[in-house]
């Protein structure tokens, strides 16, 4: 009885709810931050292809993402 | 548009750039005209907020939710705490990028063109307030644009103002029934 009473306290702590609300988050905090990172590159004079190679993604995704500005 | 616009309306617009500056931030967001707006007195927007519970005087509680919101990097407390969980401290995260790169810059708003002169520029989320205003204005067939619109834009789109302000009993929908069902019997 205490064990099931255990892994029902334990599947608690492990709600999916929480992860996930975590995982969203964590999301929207990165957007930001690669918004912020790659603004302050264009300001420094940093060219997309540059900004790319670091993000690690095509050049296009990036212009594509953060253009116009 | 700016020629509908009440002498509060503007006063709002003006008190957004000032506030914004005065923060040391590049771009006018909403939440510097729901800065502006709390600021207000004897306006029609001021009104509607007094009626919901907060006259001027009750309204520092706002301004201090609105600043701690913006280091929360606009996420809710739900979401701060449930990264916390994971080991990330999403104000300390904030406060290290302000550092570098200045006041709001985790907003998530950008300057409208690239405009660097020392003067903020009004962000695409601001703008897209002031046009909101608009829209509400036309559908209640006022003729002008008050602060009262902008007060009931900030309100239908999702972000901190909106939240802050819901948090204080200030909603889209009760902020109508002050400013609608009450004043249309007396305007009638």
């Amino acid at each position: 009885m205490t064990e099931a009473t255990d892994l029902a306290e334990r599947a608690g702590d492990r709600d999916p709810r929480i992860g996930l609300r975590a995982v969203a988050a964590l999301r929207r905090l990165l957007e930001q931050l690669e918004a912020v990172q790659v603004r302050s590159a264009r300001h420094q004079g940093w060219s997309w292809q540059e900004i790319a190679a670091e993000l690690g993604v095509s050049r296009q995704a990036v212009h594509k993402k953060h253009g116009r500005q | 548009m700016f020629e509908r616009f009440t002498k509060d309306a503007r006063e709002v617009v003006r008190g957004a750039v000032a506030s914004c500056q005065e923060a040391g931030g590049g771009t006018v967001g909403p939440e510097h005209l729901l800065l502006a707006l709390l600021d207000r007195e004897a306006s029609r927007g001021s009104f509607a907020l007094a009626a919901l519970g907060l006259p001027v005087e009750n309204r520092q509680p706002v301004r201090e939710a609105l600043d701690e919101a913006r280091r929360r990097a606009g996420l809710s407390r739900a979401d701060t705490d449930a990264l916390a969980g994971l080991g990330i401290d999403v104000t300390a995260i904030v406060s290290r990028i302000e550092e570098a790169h200045g006041v709001g810059a985790m907003s998530g708003d950008r300057p409208d063109r690239g405009r660097r002169s020392g003067r903020p520029a009004f962000g695409r989320d601001a703008k897209s307030v002031l046009e909101t205003s608009l829209r509400i204005a036309l559908a209640h067939r006022d003729r002008y644009i008050g602060d009262e619109h902008l007060l009931l834009a900030l309100t239908a789109r999702p972000g901190p103002p909106a939240e802050v302000l819901a948090d204080h009993g200030v909603t889209h929908t009760s902020l109508t029934r002050v400013l609608y069902s009450e004043g249309e019997a007396r305007a009638g």
